[in-house]
């Protein structure tokens, strides 16, 4: 595997540092008058529900070039986005629902916009099996899936503006305090570049599982001639 | 005696129900609702499902990491032994790749 240089080392330890730093400034920041201390999950809980959305439609874009155009790139992008989707839904579906109980003393609620979550989560959970149990047809089934996650996400976003639910609407950001911005939009970047660094690294070892299985046809090849 | 007896034992009801009377509101009292004197108690502390929630997301992302590096371990394992594999043929008179 080719040495990962510079660029990833640094972004790498600045995102060490972001999960030391970014708490201390979600705490400095101040308190929601409803719902008090807990609300600042919301610093780290938005962010991750956004990289599963950003994960999703970049699976979905690595599918669409797989399918239509036999891209193994494509292919190699979409599986790696995949992987981080599901890791970053997990984190929505568990810290939203630790919100959840001390905001509405309820740990779950069917309504639309946890119900839409989970069946994103489910649909790339299956996208993940179907292209590891798949069989040959595997990596096309699991494509396919993709598709249907991304058409999922705007539903995702937009459930809690179409139903009514419990959950709090997508006005939440762009009416936040000021106060409150700076914390909210550095765990964001931190979110983002704790992302970043995952997808380069999943698509540098995808992308060496591919060179190693082409090596290990050439050599059985070789072998065989050779004896 | 027997005209005793029988006002002894009316004295005794009287008594009885008056004391009942009497008892009733302050059973009521006790199974009211308390007034919250000073400020409101919070019943669950929110510090530990932020703390959850945030710890929650620095494991799972540690744990894919490490995921990754197994991952990036076993390819070069698998790099080293094809190579020696290669190497080996090759000292055996084997065409080179």
């Amino acid at each position: 595997m080719r040495s990962l240089g510079i660029g990833f080392v640094a972004a790498a330890t600045a995102a060490a540092v972001g999960f030391l730093m970014v708490p201390a400034l979600i705490l400095g920041a101040p308190l929601e008058p409803v719902m008090g201390f807990v609300q600042k999950i919301f610093y780290f809980h938005v962010p991750c529900a956004t990289m599963l959305f950003l994960s999703t439609f970049v699976c979905a874009g690595g599918s669409i070039a797989f399918l239509f155009k036999g891209s193994e790139a494509g292919d190699r992008v979409a599986a790696s986005a995949g992987e981080l989707a599901v890791l970053f839904g997990l984190c929505t579906l568990v810290t939203g629902p630790l919100w959840g109980r001390k905001a509405w003393g309820v740990w779950w609620q069917w309504d639309a916009r946890l119900t839409s979550a989970l069946l994103l989560e489910l649909i790339m959970i299956a996208y993940l099996l179907a292209r590891r149990y798949g069989g040959p047809a595997g990596r096309k089934l699991s494509a396919a899936l993709a598709l249907f996650a991304a058409i999922d996400v705007p539903l995702v976003y937009k459930s809690v503006d179409i139903w009514r639910t419990v959950h709090p609407q997508t006005t939440v950001v762009p009416s936040l305090d000021p106060r409150m911005r700076p914390a909210f939009w550095s765990a964001f970047g931190l979110i983002l570049l704790v992302w970043s660094v995952l997808l380069i690294v999943r698509l540098r070892l995808e992308g060496a599982r591919a060179e190693l299985a082409s090596l290990r046809l050439d050599a059985e090849d070789m072998l065989e001639t050779g004896q | 005696m027997k005209n005793r007896n029988r006002w002894g034992r009316i004295w005794l009801l009287a008594v009885t129900v008056l004391a009942g009377f009497a008892l009733a509101p302050a059973l009521a009292v006790a199974q009211e609702f308390q007034k919250v004197s000073g400020p409101l108690r919070e019943e669950l502390p929110a510090t530990p499902f932020v703390a959850a929630a945030y710890g929650f997301i620095w494991i799972a992302l540690l744990a894919y990491v490490v995921l990754l590096a197994r991952g990036v371990g076993r390819v070069r394992k698998d790099m080293a032994e094809l190579s020696a594999k290669i190497s080996e043929q090759a000292d055996r008179g084997g065409p080179r790749p």
